[in-house]
């Protein structure tokens, strides 16, 4: 049974790739119906093969039915099997998304016969590093999404995705560079390439050998998990992409580099060594990304960098190394795979809203759209960790181990955590304050004479007193200080305290307005992009279309998803710590690849 | 398995040649450098498998006098993969080449921004920067007060010195 | 007690509906939530009273001890009871606050009544980390209630500050608790409590926990928040500023005292910050103008003093603290709501200029009046009974220290002189006749039903005096689970006989009709005196040198420039492996110079070409000197005992110096060097130290293998198995076919990546052929081209650009060439070949043909679309997977038939043929995609000089 289903998370979108290219841009309806069908497809057997594994443990397929050493073998442990479930909902969620937009305005974001097979064979790419339980093989699988990324963040060919595009490919090629050579280095030593192998034979090798191979295999991960100080690449390149490819690899992307971490450090490293490395590194990924984030003004760019600074909650849980620790980083990947696809989805919707990503240009978005309000905040109060949302359930599991280990490294990191969490809570909070509180008028871009006058208000003065001067309200009303409006008030309000209010009125709403001016000036000089695409005036008069159906309906689904979490948080953590304590004792995993014999 | 002195040699030349040119702006040179490198990699993992042999190809030779088969495997696979990439590369440097006439790596712009930033935004901004309406109440306790609206209530209600600004009358702010 | 909160969920969920439907009514409705829930308590009193209490419990996260554990004891029924009962009031309340087209109503009662409900699970709670989530909940639901519509920058300010400020101080709570909870080794509350523990975190985790409450319950330095959140409505301000939100902190505290209040730092922290905010509080509310900001530093000053109460881990304390948060609770929310009615009749809150509001609004008058009695401790109010149960506590016991105690009670005396100050400042801005000030007309009348919730709550503070002893159960309930310090406890009641308290009483009362009346000067005073900084500009200089910090920050992390990430990327690898290199890793024992001397020959080649690389900047030669040690080191594989390496090597550096001759036509010849020397030179130590690092590695991995290889099993394996005998090409169709179905996959993805750069919006269509009407004309007018037609479409070329030998070689080889791949790829399972050098060579094949005939030639070669072969390759060899799975063998297993045909004999065919076949398909597509892309269309562009498409955004430099 397992040995059917376990090759289908990859063999699957292949085919549904083939397929794609056969069908070719001809057929759109029936490409987008088949992609579906197949990630669906996907899904089920993920979801058959997490109950399985969760069930009667870790299994293992030895390709073309290989003598184990041979050939390669695909483990599906809880972890992987895990992996695979959230990796295949979220791009489930994503390719529902994309079809909307698709539908929604022809070919331009995602062009059909690019798009489609390219993505599948991207969750081929994905599902097969999960599965790997060969060294080369995690590399092919690595280089499968890789490429496919390539290809879908160089979406369209625009100037902007191309540069982005660069600085992502060549890092990642770099890092694809540094993998192989590890898996060289590996081989040298060893002679062996299949994991399970790998985790008895390199115990027998000279300790530093063993750092020096540890090492060189970290870092070729962490630059994929975009760890501090391995991940400037990733704020540059992700928020250019078209929304639906923004949000697959702000969710699965680094998480792939993060199970591989997780493999190494538990698996074929179990030493521990290095983990004091790991927390300064998750230290320094979590606080310098978070203030990365607090100096954005882009909801994209603020959304990667909540996401660098997120990986380092995970790095610090896998550097813990108990089965506490471990299991609060299995949980927050999950987490975090879904919450930021989700934010990146809406993002992309409150572009299409917005006319922007940028807060700057943005304003009154709560009134203008409540349900993308609804969309905006929950899932945000969820990546700050506010409960009753899965983010605090993954923080809370994650300080918990810290505090039980009791060092005072990782208390340091606790109080890290807590200071990113509450950092992520202003970042995110400055978004709705300015993107969706701030009318539209306040905003720096809109810094207009009336705007200015709007924001001042009206003149300072009891409202009792406004109230008994209609000819002060007058003026109000109409904003431009105009000078026959006060000869009126002058002349029909004359005794006491009205007149010498509305007398003193002019003089104060003036200064008030120029003030309010003033303010708007500063502002939007210091943050209007010196050089970017779109002048202003499109992102202000840009009309409100409604926005599509399919692509609110994808992303609330998503939503749906991330508080599901919270409900269902009981036996997912279950199966995250189970999960923990199969890592932290190797035999489930070597005798699922190897039977009951023992490893030659 | 003893290495030789020739073949580390010659990876850490071609290693060294390729991070040289990777690390240049120009991307044909960033190109050639990821090829330089991929072939590097490629001579170590053949060096992973051990000295030299001949072709493991049975009837041609005997199974001990072959060379190890599956770094063999692996680099060719890698050759493959390499060259896949490299063809993407160029036509993404055709690419940034027909848009902005230049195949140079550029520096990202938003980053360069944010670096310039000076000002905050409004909602951030000192409130003592701010009209005195946009204060939040409890600013208003700093003494730092409107003085013309001050003179102005002073002078009509004497007797009751204050030295407060008001809270907005809350009838607007829910309107 | 769970059914509550999921009512209370309920009802906010649709409580916009509501409000769509009935417009202001539906908070009638509504206001019935929290009523059942006051109903509820009610019904329990009797129970718990007598000492039981009523539990529940659901799980939640049983790893985490995250479970919903709810407890009704007497301290939480206290809270319920008032945050349950007030919040049915206030609802009421805001059924006439509102004006019938206000916006965003539904909003408004939404939060609301999800606020209710985490405040009724905050003081339910028995979970640390549930309370938690409640307290979270309660600083998220202000912070959308605050904030309003939004559209007001100011109430954005507030929002926002109060957000971060209960949040910061929530965290630093929820990292105590985590360490109070592994200290204690239970996550519940009671069990907490009862038994702390010990261990390293006590003190700490107490002292952030009190941080905490400290911030949520404003005290000093935190307390701005809470004037600054007077942005809000003010049913708002009642509800969460008065009554609930704020009482968390003081909730938590009480909570916690019978297990911490002699853990070192509880008291200092407790006494010394509720007396000092107590004292501020009172100091500034007696200066304010806007009768909600007196209110709000009333409250804050309120706050203090219960804080100070319930602190001080005594039982006589704690009794008297109880009776003082039920009786702030009541006359606080109703003075708030009084302010609220005079608002909403006069529009305005100023006390400069209301004026003679008693007369107009009697019955507003009275119950403000009750309430402010009862908040300056005027007999026989509530308010009164709390404060002289403190002053009787603390004149005898009240704390362990009696100087401490004296202190404190001084203390107290003062802070209820102040409060009693501006309670007279109250009642006369809001109500007396001011001289020299016309009285205010009413804007609106205001209905019944708008002064019912004020004159509900007065009334209830009224009655509470005289029947105090009601109460005293309650008190006493959770009052003894401290220790008793004074001589015999005191029961609460109006009247205890003539007691140094009750003058202590008169004292406050008289001097605060002192201040108030000295009002003026001291004001004057209080100007003089007053210091330019407060707490909140502290916060936002905090906030603003936090924007500066991650501005320099990410300036400095975040270059933005490739070369800077890819040489920090480096410099990890120099350091971290390099360092373990130097220091830790055992280097080889013995050297070999060589496998054989001419591999050093080749290498020498290899390096020449490496070098040369660097110096060319003559784009061209810079690639075919790559290109040299790309067939360098095919030399080598073949030298180390691998043609089909060797093979592959060479035509993939073919081809790949064919595509970028395809790409660098179209470039300027010579690379634009614009790097400065001292870049060149960090370049080259970067470069040197990792070449150097990987060279040591590699010879480093080798010396230690002891093991043997997997690969020694191939041989027979890939014979018996895999039924070849280059084992080589075995492994890649069959043992490892995965990774090659991988690769494939990977291939097909590229060629796509090709042609979505090229063409931008599609990948399909085959290359664009020469329709033969053109043909012929083509071939009739152009004269001087040689009669006989070798290729097809060369006609199309311009004479200059035909060779007569190329077209002559192409005719003659190109099926030979296509024959003899075909030959590999058949031949690939026994000698050296496969589908992969049979593809190439099939591509190099394509290429010959483009070259000599252009791109027409090209379509007529291949007619078909590069996408079909693609798709069709992926098939086969995923399909053979996907074969072997239905037959019920293992992924991509192989079978070997074996039969004996009439004419051929005996044939022998294994299926991994088939995976074979679509390893070939693809890679040919690969070629032809180029080759069409960078190839044909390329031509296109230049022969119909398209313009270059620019999507909108994009610059073009000329």
């Amino acid at each position: 049974m397992i040995s059917v289903l376990t090759p289908l998370p990859v063999l699957l979108p292949l085919l549904g790739a083939a397929a794609a290219l056969l069908v070719g841009g001809r057929h759109p309806r029936t490409q987008r119906v088949l992609s579906i069908l197949v990630l669906s497809a996907v899904l089920v057997v993920s979801g058959a093969l997490l109950v399985l594994a969760d069930g009667d443990g870790a299994a293992a397929v030895s390709v073309g039915d290989w003598p184990v050493p041979l050939g390669i073998s695909l483990v599906v442990d809880r972890l992987s099997a895990l992996m695979l479930v959230v990796a295949a909902t979220v791009a489930l969620g994503v390719l529902v998304f994309a079809v909307g937009q698709g539908a929604a305005d022809g070919d331009e974001e995602t062009p059909i016969s690019i798009f489609h097979p390219t993505f599948l064979v991207l969750i081929a790419g994905v599902a097969n590093a999960f599965l790997a339980g060969d060294l080369f093989n995690l590399y092919v699988g690595f280089e499968i999404l890789l490429t496919a990324s390539y290809v879908l963040l160089t979406l369209g060919g625009s100037a902007p995705r191309i540069r982005a595009g660069i600085t992502y490919i060549v890092v990642s090629l770099l890092s694809s560079l540094l993998f192989l050579a590890a898996i060289a280095l590996v081989y040298a030593a060893t002679g062996t390439v299949n994991m399970a192998q790998l985790a008895v034979r390199l115990a027998d090798l000279p300790a530093g050998t063993q750092l020096l191979l540890q090492s060189m295999l970290l870092i070729a991960f962490c630059i994929k998990a975009a760890v501090f100080p391995l991940s400037a690449w990733l704020p540059d390149s992700y928020p250019t992409a078209p929304a639906p490819v923004t949000a697959v690899f702000a969710g699965l992307l680094t998480k792939v580099g993060v199970y591989a971490v997780i493999r190494t450090q538990t698996l074929l490293f179990p030493g521990g060594a290095l983990d004091q490395v790991l927390m300064w590194a998750a230290l320094a990924t979590m606080l310098i990304g978070i203030l990365g984030a607090v100096a954005q003004t882009d909801i994209r760019r603020i959304l990667s960098f909540t996401l660098v600074s997120h990986i380092g909650y995970m790095i610090f849980g896998i550097s813990l190394a108990s089965q506490a620790g471990l299991a609060g980083a299995i949980f927050y990947v999950v987490h975090h795979i879904a919450i930021q696809t989700t934010l990146f989805l809406v993002a992309g919707l409150v572009e299409r809203q917005g006319g922007s990503t940028s807060v700057d240009r943005l304003g009154s978005l709560a009134t203008a759209s409540p349900v993308l309000a609804v969309l905006y905040f929950v899932p945000a109060m969820n990546l700050a960790g506010i409960p009753p949302f899965s983010g605090f359930i993954g923080k809370l599991g994650l300080l918990q181990a810290g505090v039980e280990d009791g060092g005072w490294l990782p208390i340091v990191l606790v109080g890290g955590g807590a200071v990113t969490s509450l950092l992520t809570l202003l970042a995110i909070s400055r978004v709705w304050n300015r993107a969706f509180w701030r009318p539209r008028a306040q905003s720096p871009e809109g810094d207009t004479f009336e705007a200015a006058a709007a924001d001042a208000g009206p003149e300072i003065q009891p409202a009792a007193v406004a109230a008994d001067a209609p000819g002060a309200a007058g003026t109000d009303a109409d904003g431009g200080a105009d000078r026959s409006a006060d000869a009126d008030t002058d002349g029909d309000a004359a005794e006491g305290l009205v007149g010498a209010s509305a007398v003193a009125a002019p003089g104060g709403r003036r200064t008030a307005r120029q003030a309010a001016w003033k303010r708007h000036a500063a502002v939007a000089t210091a943050s209007t992009p010196a050089t970017d695409g779109f002048g202003d005036e499109q992102g202000r008069e840009r009309p409100l279309q409604p926005l599509p159906r399919v692509m609110v309906g994808a992303t609330a689904a998503m939503v749906a998803v991330t508080v599901g979490l919270t409900a269902l948080a009981g036996p997912l953590y279950g199966v995250a710590e189970r999960a923990a304590g199969d890592l932290l004792d190797r035999t489930p995993y070597i005798s699922a690849v190897f039977g009951g014999e023992d490893v030659p | 398995m003893t290495p030789t002195v020739v073949l580390p040699v010659i990876i850490g030349g071609l290693y060294a040649a390729g991070v040289y040119l990777l690390l240049d702006r120009s991307l044909t040179r960033v190109l050639l450098g990821f090829l330089l490198l991929g072939n590097a990699t490629n001579l170590l993992l053949l060096s992973a498998g051990g000295p030299s042999g001949l072709a493991p190809i049975l009837g041609y030779a005997e199974a001990e006098e072959m060379s190890d088969p599956l770094p063999q495997a692996l680099i060719l696979t890698a050759i493959v993969i390499t060259f896949g990439i490299a063809a993407f590369l160029l036509a993404l440097i055709y690419r940034s080449w027909r848009l902005v006439r230049q195949e140079v790596v550029e520096v990202d712009e938003e980053d360069r921004r944010i670096a310039r930033r000076s000002d905050t935004d409004a909602d951030e901004i000192d409130p003592d920067d701010l009209a005195p309406e946009d204060r939040s109440a409890m600013h208003a306790d700093t003494l730092a007060a409107d003085d013309e609206v001050e003179r102005r209530l002073a002078r009509h209600f004497a007797g009751i010195p204050s030295d407060d600004v008001d809270l907005p009358p809350t009838r607007r702010a829910d309107r | 007690m769970l059914a509550l909160l999921l009512l209370h969920l309920v009802a906010a969920t649709v409580a916009p509906l509501l409000v769509r439907w009935w417009g202001r009514q539906a908070f009638l409705a509504l206001a019935l939530v929290p009523a059942v829930g006051f109903a509820w308590v009610m019904a329990q009193l009797g129970a718990v009273t007598g000492g039981g209490e009523v539990q529940e419990t659901t799980p939640w996260v049983p790893t985490l001890d995250l479970e919903i554990a709810l407890r009704l004891d007497a301290l939480s029924l206290t809270l319920a009871a008032l945050v349950t009962g007030v919040g049915a009031l206030v609802l009421l309340y805001c059924a006439r606050y509102f004006e019938p087209d206000d916006e965003g109503i539904g909003r408004f009662a939404g939060s609301l009544t999800a606020f209710a409900g985490s405040m009724l699970g905050l003081v339910l709670a028995d979970d640390l980390l549930l309370l938690y989530v409640f307290w979270e909940l309660t600083t998220v639901f202000s912070y959308l209630l605050i904030g309003g519509s939004g559209a007001r920058l100011a109430a954005r300010r507030a929002a926002s500050q109060a957000l971060i400020l209960t949040t910061a101080g929530g965290l630093a709570m929820f990292v105590g608790l985590i360490m109070l909870g592994e200290t204690s080794g239970s996550y519940l509350l009671s069990e907490v409590v009862a038994n702390p523990g010990d261990g390293p975190f006590l003190v700490a985790g107490t002292v952030l926990v009190l941080v905490g409450a400290l911030t949520k319950s404003a005290m000093i330095p935190f307390h701005f928040w809470l004037p600054a959140a007077m942005e809000a409505p003010t049913p708002v301000s009642a509800y969460l500023h008065a009554a609930a939100m704020v009482k968390a902190g003081i909730y938590l505290v009480a909570r916690l005292a019978p297990g911490f209040a002699e853990v070192p730092g509880w008291r200092p922290i407790v006494l010394g910050l509720g007396l000092a905010t107590m004292l501020v509080g009172g100091y500034r509310a007696i200066r304010q103008n806007d009768l909600k900001l007196l209110l709000a530093f009333g409250t804050v000053s309120q706050l203090g003093f219960l804080m100070v109460l319930v602190g001080s881990g005594s039982q006589e304390m704690a009794a008297a603290g109880l009776a003082m948060v039920v009786a702030h609770a009541l006359f606080k929310s109703t003075l708030f709501l009084t302010v609220g009615v005079v608002d909403h009749a006069t529009g305005s809150r100023d006390l400069r200029v209301l004026s003679g509001l008693g007369r107009r609004l009697p019955v507003l008058a009275v119950v403000g009046g009750l309430a402010g009695a009862s908040m300056a401790g005027v007999p026989p109010l509530i308010g009164f009974v709390g404060k002289e149960a403190a002053f009787t506590a603390l004149l005898d016991g009240g704390l362990p220290d009696r100087g401490v105690a004296l202190l404190v009670l001084t203390g107290l005396v003062l802070g209820s002189v102040l409060t009693a100050a501006y309670t007279f400042r109250f009642l006369w801005g809001a109500f007396a006749r001011k001289p020299g000030c016309a009285d205010v007309e009413l804007v609106h009348p205001s209905a019944p039903l708008f002064l019912a919730a004020p004159a509900v709550l007065a009334l209830a503070s009224l009655l509470l005096g005289p029947f105090s002893p009601l109460l005293e159960p309650l008190a006493a309930g959770y009052a003894e689970e401290l220790p008793l310090i004074a001589p015999e406890a005191e029961k609460l009641a109006v009247w205890h006989g003539l007691q140094p308290a009750l003058a202590l009483s008169a004292v406050t009362l008289l001097g605060g009709y002192a201040v108030f009346a000295l009002r003026a000067p001291i004001n004057r005073f209080q100007r003089r005196v007053a210091v330019g900084a407060s707490a909140d500009e502290g916060y936002w200089n905090t906030l603003q040198g936090l924007d500066r910090l991650s501005v320099l920050v990410t300036g400095t992390t975040q270059r933005g420039s490739l070369p800077a990430y890819l040489g920090t990327i480096l410099l990890v690898v120099i350091a971290l492996p390099g360092s373990v290199l130097l220091f830790r890793a055992p280097w080889p024992g013995e050297w070999r110079a060589w496998d054989s001397p001419i591999q050093a020959l080749v290498g020498a080649v290899a390096l020449i070409g490496a070098v040369l690389a660097i110096r060319i900047r003559q784009r061209l030669s810079a690639v075919l000197v790559v290109g040299v040690t790309g067939y360098a080191l095919a030399v080598l594989f073949a030298l180390h005992g691998a043609p089909d390496l060797a093979l592959t090597q060479f035509l993939v550096e073919t081809l790949t110096l064919v595509v970028f001759v395809l790409v660098l036509r179209k470039l300027p010849k010579d690379i634009t060097d614009r790097h400065r020397p001292r870049e060149r030179a960090g370049r080259g130590l970067i470069a040197v130290a990792v070449g150097a690092l990987m060279a040591a590695a590699g010879a480093v991995a080798m010396s230690v293998r002891t093991a043997t290889p997997v690969s020694v099993a191939y041989p027979e394996a890939a014979y018996d198995f895999g039924g070849g005998q280059n084992v080589v090409n075995v492994t890649l169709v069959d043992i490892r076919a995965w990774d090659t179905l991988g690769e494939i996959s990977l291939v097909v993805v590229a060629a796509t990546g090709v042609a979505s750069l090229v063409f931008l919006r599609r990948r399909t269509g085959a290359v664009d052929r020469m329709d033969p009407v053109e043909l012929a004309r083509q071939g009739r007018s152009s004269r001087r081209a040689p009669r006989g037609q070798w290729l097809s479409a060369t006609a199309a070329l311009a004479p200059e650009r035909r060779s007569v030998i190329l077209e002559v070689i192409t005719r003659i080889l190109f099926h030979t060439i296509l024959v003899f791949s075909l030959y590999l790829l058949f031949s690939g399972h026994n000698e050296p070949g496969g589908g992969f050098a049979g593809g190439l060579v099939a591509g190099l094949a394509l290429v010959l043909r483009y070259l000599a005939g252009g791109r027409y030639e090209l379509g007529e070669a291949a007619p078909v679309d590069p996408g079909l072969l693609l798709g069709a390759g992926l098939l086969f060899a995923g399909g053979t997977g996907a074969v072997g799975l239905a037959l019920g063998a293992e992924v991509l297993q192989t079978a070997i038939l074996e039969n004996t045909f009439p004419v051929l004999g005996d044939v022998k065919l294994v299926t991994s043929l088939f995976f074979d076949i679509g390893v070939y398909l693809i890679v040919v597509g690969l070629v032809l995609d180029i080759l069409r892309s960078l190839g044909a269309e390329l031509d296109r562009q230049v022969d119909e000089d398209d313009p270059i498409d620019v999507s909108p955004g994009e610059v073009i430099v000329r």
